[in-house]
């Protein structure tokens, strides 16, 4: 999985694995636009890093549905630095989403699926730009829509 | 929980391609959600191709093989017999059909399948081959060398028996039997 520098052709690998308990001190509301620290009681949480770094670039909450075979985002957050126009990396969600599909197909192969409750002005976007299935009030990514996005950020 | 000023900094689409937000449901609303995801997923199971099918299948196990690669410690159930056998149950084919796909006999494959032979490297190249490079040689590799590696390192018998060739030992160990 790599990054790349905007503006440049520089790619950058990145590592991501669960926060840990001293993780969510560096994750404030001011750069990763929610409170942290309440969601790690409802979800798992990951954080996205470039290999060899100690920076945080991006961070992931993730519920394991396992009697339907599914892995839901609750939310996810780049670092404010890399949100809109004159953000430095991109791709720190898609890496995240791929990440949250490698789990959903190590645990559940062909079944694997990976869902988010949308914001509804949103969710054109998030069609467009993840390949996301829309199934009323939840978009979801399974099969070969799961498979492209993989291909393209993992 | 959520940052409403960030809302108004970015357009829809940056937002999208940055975040996602938490969006609370009530209990109702979480019912319908699930009722309607599960229908929608009925339908993109039904028509998945078998291309497909093996593709998921096919990562299912290349990931698997990373992360056991990945993970320090040796854990007696990942063996590469038992990631080749995995292989063989996803194609969906028999036994000597793949063997012979592969340029070898069905008893050989029968032989690595069990674990009565270690996996030579020409058949972590054809495995590759096969796989159209989904998994490389080296993941198989790999698997082996990690198994050889806990077997030599918990092998007392072997030890026993090499310990009569060496005339000296450095006097710096503990083991001075």
């Amino acid at each position: 999985m790599k990054l790349l520098k905007v503006g440049s052709k520089i790619e950058k690998r990145v590592v991501i694995g669960l926060a840990e308990p001293d993780d969510f001190k560096m994750l404030t509301k001011k750069r990763f636009s929610f409170v942290w620290k309440t969601v790690k009681k409802v979800a798992t949480v990951y954080k996205l890093q470039i290999e060899g770094e100690k920076d945080i670039l991006g961070v992931m909450g993730l519920v394991d549905w396992q009697e339907e075979k599914r892995i839901e985002i609750k939310l996810l957050a780049s670092s404010v630095e890399n949100i809109g126009k004159n953000k430095i990396y991109k791709n720190i969600a898609g890496c995240l989403i791929a990440f949250a599909c490698r789990l959903a197909v190590i645990r559940y192969g062909i079944e694997a699926c990976v869902s988010l409750v949308p914001k509804t002005e949103l969710i054109e976007h998030y069609m467009q730009k993840y390949y996301m299935q829309y199934a009323g009030r939840q978009l979801y990514l399974d099969g070969n829509n799961l498979i492209k996005l993989m291909e393209e950020y993992l | 929980m959520k940052n409403k000023g960030i809302s108004s900094k970015y357009t829809d689409k940056e937002l999208a391609e940055a975040l996602i937000f938490p969006v609370k449901l009530t209990a109702a609303q979480k019912k319908e959600a699930a009722r309607q995801l599960a229908i929608a997923r009925k339908t993109t199971q039904r028509t998945l191709s078998e291309k497909d099918r093996l593709i998921l299948g096919l990562s299912q196990l290349k990931f698997k093989m990373e992360d056991y690669i990945r993970n320090k410690e040796f854990d007696p159930n990942f063996t590469f017999s038992y990631f080749l056998k995995q292989y063989v149950e996803l194609l969906r084919v028999k036994r000597k059909e793949f063997a012979s796909e592969i340029g070898i006999d069905e008893t050989l494959l029968s032989q690595f399948i069990n674990q009565h032979r270690m996996l030579p490297e020409y058949m972590a190249i054809r495995l590759e081959i096969h796989s159209s490079n989904s998994i490389p040689a080296a993941y198989w590799f790999k698997i082996v060398e990690k198994q050889k590696e806990h077997q030599l390192s918990t092998n007392t018998a072997i030890r026993k028996k090499e310990r009569k060739h060496v005339r000296r030992r450095l006097a710096i160990g503990d083991d001075q039997q």
